[in-house]
């Protein structure tokens, strides 16, 4: 019986000494020590055995069991090992990835992307209004004279139509604050919308397309404040533009607002100490203000219940105010090379 | 509009312990922006840019009363010093002048007539229109311009003996009436213009835009007409816009100008013509005034200033902001009442106007920021909110390898796809590639895939409304998503296979394929709605375009849960001949209704015209061997057999 076991143990170690593959270890393991193996099988003789010897071949089985196991457990480690740096001689890491296809998305769309989820993150609803509208809601209703230049044929778009007596000439909206009375007139108070939209004007240069983008925002409710504003325009620039630049707001004049502020946000390159690109530390980002009270009355508003305050910046206006883009003619952004595109 | 005054200048009229920073960092927060400050010599030149409604800060002088209003918000003393003006006295009435005015264009005319001699201005003079940005020519025209930007209203100076019968006859000018410019240049006027005849029927003025040649004073001069004129705005800025001629005088006077100024600015002229070009009276002084402005009274109240601004302000520092400024006040319990300056007359109407004084020169830099504590009533489902899908849609394409575009609008006639005369059409286009308003996106990203004809592969999308005209109504906007592949050897299945996987990730799986009949391709459906078009042009370019509303009306965020199989499915993969006119779907839909332990059915392969069909058969209760399955594939070649004549590949 001794040498049986003995047997056993010198087979099964001849066989672990000599494979090179981990998957045959798990073979010869099962071979001897599975359910029928063959030191299993032994190990059941033993009880036949008389009992005075049962327990000196006991110990002796087990100790067989142990080394096989522990020949096993120390030729896998070995095999792995050998395995790891053979693997790692023949990886050359600074080999190209295989890359998964990547697109690009355009820059608009990654600054329109950023500035929704930061007033989404402050209970803004994003909207859309006509991009092409009544004269009636770009301007009439935004409080401006008959005679207003932005009423004129060199700088606003206008559709072939008929005009219609109550809603005036069909035009390409200049500006998303069109979209502000008909929010209102959706008569849903409190008012909290994004309105991110296209616009067009009547030029053409480095610092123009005669399309482009900009986003409105409009709160309206009881007790809506300057403070306010301010409150929203402090959070917008410290997410957008990081938290090293101020801004502040200054008097300045539109029709459809009063009072009426432009926004300034220090310069992404001085940081406020004024440089060639900026206006003594600061760039205009845009207008904002106090609703006039006559849009609200258009968007049937009782101004004497309810205030609010909107404003209204060129999506590609800070998108060309944040660090590292200054993109010496505008046009390039909707010239869709594709050595530009892919550069985003 | 912006002017560029010295320093020095505006301390003739403003006395404040404060440096050109401190005066242009204060001014720039509670009143105009002072853009730059430029050192010049021993002086500084300060930028300003003046918005539409403030002409009256236009001058040297406006700014100093300004400043003198503003400054003591930043604790700096500062007083306002007007322009000292005189009624001239030494006046000898030696010739007639007439003035015909036409109210209805033109508020106020002042008019002298005075002896001169042209010689050079003083370098005072001059160095301050150059740092000003306007030429200097002679003392007899730089004293028009140092009126103009000292005082704030425009001057003119005619040669007096240019003036056929020293007579100006003011009148809307006709539609193709001629004139010259003291430039030189000649137009042809639109009509409606105002303008001045020298009663034998001459044109000598362009009034409030520009002088003329025939009338201009010149080295030779030795009577000059000076002559202020208040005009109606909306005129000038169409005869300018129209005619393109801009210049500081028109800039200022489409604005509105006040015409109380006029007379400041009359006798400050008067003053420096006698000082700089020995200048003598010989007309009575002329002043026509019809149209007067009315000063008009508001009222505020302090608890409605301090709801606008938001935080508590003092009935005692508003009425000082508003007195600083130039405005009379009286209060009655918590109101205050004020009389509006003719000067901004124009500006001040509404209770909100008067909030704005009060709250800039208070500090839009001291009222605290706070976050509006206002929750918005309604909560509309997320996967009803179009811009949650645009962004899934746009980011499943770039990680597609799509770059995406964003082109114009507006199209040329080529780029237009339809009957040109159904085109919302641009009445004032910019040019005629910018003229229609695109029907589809295609051709678009089809012009992008021309102008990057470098790259063998491209992939392009771009997500934007098309329009469709309606009649006496505004256009139809539709969001519509297109793109386009160009790969050598394209195959339509793989923009095919694009759109099943783009609307998959939107929940949408009950699409359908139709062949065109027009072109080479398939119309999508979603259920039973046409929802977009896939066009194959050649073996390279492939395009497709969807409607993205239509998309996001069956986008859906619905997830059902269906329990794991507990037992392993058999796959058997069926090769059979059938004629090619058989479309695939149809011989699918076949095979699926045989049986329920049916799963699924994929082509796997397709052979000249031999298809291999991938089955799978799936007992949810129990494990399937071929005895299960034999019956239904007999079946299954019994149904494609009798159906669409098709026979098992041996």
């Amino acid at each position: 019986m001794e040498e049986a076991l003995i047997n056993i143990k010198n087979t099964a170690l001849s066989f672990i000494l000599e494979t090179d593959d981990p998957k045959n270890l798990e073979e010869i393991k099962l071979q001897f020590l599975g359910r029928g193996g063959k030191l299993t099988l032994a190990i059941k003789e033993i009880t036949r055995l008389p009992q005075e010897k049962r327990r000196e071949v006991g110990m002796l089985a087990n100790e067989v069991k142990q080394t096989i196991e522990n020949t096993i457990s120390e030729r896998l480690q070995k095999l792995t090992q050998k395995k790891h740096i053979s693997l790692s001689k023949k990886l050359d890491v600074t080999n190209p990835g295989a890359k998964p296809p990547l697109g690009h998305l355009h820059l608009v769309t990654q600054a329109i992307e950023e500035i929704t989820y930061i007033f989404e993150h402050i209970g803004f609803s994003r909207v859309r209004y006509p991009e092409i509208e009544w004269d009636y809601y770009a301007f009439t209703a935004l409080n401006f004279p008959k005679d207003h230049p932005a009423r004129d044929d060199w700088e606003t778009f206008f559709i072939k139509e008929e005009t219609n007596p109550k809603m005036g000439e069909i035009l390409l909206t200049p500006h998303t604050s069109s979209g502000q009375v008909r929010e209102m007139q959706k008569k849903q108070l409190p008012i909290k919308m994004l309105n991110i939209a296209k616009c067009y004007r009547r030029q053409s240069d480095v610092s123009h397309t005669p399309m482009f983008h900009q986003f409105e925002g409009l709160v309206m409710g009881k007790d809506i404040s300057i403070s306010h504003l301010k409150g929203t325009l402090d959070y917008f620039v410290k997410s957008y533009f990081g938290e090293k630049r101020q801004f502040r707001i200054r008097p300045y004049h539109f029709q459809f607002t009063e009072p009426s502020f432009e926004v300034d946000v220090t310069c992404g390159v001085c940081l406020g100490k004024g440089c060639k690109l900026c206006k003594a530390g600061w760039l205009e980002m845009g207008g904002a203000g106090m609703v006039h009270p006559n849009v609200l009355k258009f968007g049937g508003i009782d101004s004497k219940e309810f205030t609010g305050f909107a404003f209204g910046w060129g999506v590609e206006r800070v998108l060309m105010m944040k660090e590292g883009i200054e993109i010496d003619d505008l046009r390039l952004l909707y010239s869709n090379k594709l050595e530009f595109l892919e550069q985003f | 509009m912006n002017i560029k005054i010295l320093d020095s200048w505006l301390r003739e009229f403003l006395q404040a312990k404060a440096t050109p920073k401190q005066i242009s960092q204060n001014l720039s927060l509670t009143s105009v922006s002072i853009e730059r400050i430029q050192a010049y010599k021993k002086d500084f030149i300060y930028d300003i840019e003046v918005t539409t409604n403030r002409p009256d800060l236009a001058s040297v002088s406006g700014i100093a009363r300004e400043a003198s209003a503003v400054l003591p918000q930043f604790g700096i003393d500062a007083k306002y010093t007007p322009p000292s003006l005189s009624k001239p006295k030494d006046i000898k009435e030696k010739t007639k002048v007439t003035i015909v005015n036409d109210k209805t264009i033109v508020n106020r005319v002042c008019a002298v007539a005075m002896e001169v001699t042209v010689k050079p201005p003083p370098d005072k003079i001059t160095e301050r229109l150059l740092t000003s940005d306007i030429r200097s020519l002679n003392n007899l025209i730089d004293i028009t311009n140092y009126v103009m930007r000292t005082i704030g209203h425009p001057t003119h100076v005619f040669d007096l003996d240019k003036i056929g019968k020293q007579t100006v006859i003011i009148r809307p000018s006709k539609k193709g009436e001629k004139i010259k410019t003291l430039d030189k240049k000649e137009y042809i006027l639109p009509g409606g213009d105002i303008i001045a005849e020298d009663g034998n029927g001459e044109i000598i003025d362009l009034l409030g835009i520009m002088g003329l040649a025939n009338s201009v004073v010149s080295e030779s001069t030795k009577r000059i007409l000076f002559f202020l004129d208040n005009n109606n705005p909306s005129h000038l800025r169409k005869t300018s816009m129209t005619l393109g001629i801009r210049s500081d005088a028109v800039a200022l006077n489409e604005k509105g100008v006040d015409p109380e100024l006029a007379m400041d600015a009359f006798l400050f002229g008067i003053d420096l013509y006698k000082k700089f070009a020995d200048a003598k009276i010989i007309s009575e002084i002329i002043d026509i005034y019809p149209n007067k402005p009315r000063l008009k009274t508001i009222s505020v109240s302090k608890e409605k200033i301090d709801a606008v601004i938001g935080i508590p302000v003092s009935l005692k520092t508003s009425l000082e902001i508003l007195g600083n400024l130039g405005f009379k006040t009286k209060t009655s319990g918590k109101n205050i009442f004020v009389i509006v300056p003719s000067y901004r007359e124009k500006d001040i109407a509404i209770e909100e106007d008067l909030i704005e004084e009060i709250a800039r020169v208070y500090g839009y830099h001291n009222i605290p920021s706070v976050l509006p504590k206002i929750s918005v009533p309604k909560t509309p489902a997320l996967e009803k909110n179009e811009f949650f899908w645009e962004r899934r849609f746009k980011e499943a394409l770039k990680y597609w390898g799509f770059t995406e575009t964003y082109t114009y609008s507006m199209v040329s006639e080529d780029l237009y796809e339809g009957p040109i005369e159904q085109a919302v059409t641009i009445k004032n286009p910019l040019s005629t590639d910018w003229i229609y308003m695109r029907k589809t996106l295609v051709p678009s990203l089809l012009s992008v895939l021309k102008e990057n004809s470098n790259r063998d592969e491209v992939k392009l999308f771009e997500l934007a409304n098309v329009y469709t005209k309606k009649e006496h109504d505004l256009p139809k906007e539709t969001l519509s998503l297109a793109g386009v592949i160009r790969k050598p050897s394209l195959s339509f299945f793989e923009v095919k296979g694009i759109i099943e996987q783009l609307l998959h990730n939107a929940g949408i799986d009950n699409l359908s394929f139709k062949k065109s009949d027009s072109v080479p391709g398939a119309d999508i459906l979603i259920g039973t709605a046409h929802t977009g078009s896939i066009e194959v042009l050649d073996d390279e370019v492939v395009n497709f375009e969807l409607n993205f509303e239509e998309i996001v009306t069956h986008a859906t965020l619905k997830k059902i849960y269906k329990p794991i199989y507990k037992y392993p499915p058999v796959i058997e993969d069926i090769a059979i001949i059938i004629s090619e006119d058989v479309p695939t779907n149809e011989i699918r839909e076949e095979i699926l209704k045989q049986s329920s332990l049916i799963e699924d059915v994929s082509l796997l392969d397709t052979f000249e015209n031999t298809r291999t069909f991938h089955i799978l058969y799936q007992n949810p209760e129990k494990n399937l061997t071929s005895k299960d399955i034999e019956p239904i594939r007999t079946k299954i070649l019994a149904a494609l057999t009798e159906k669409f004549g098709a026979k098992l590949k041996e």
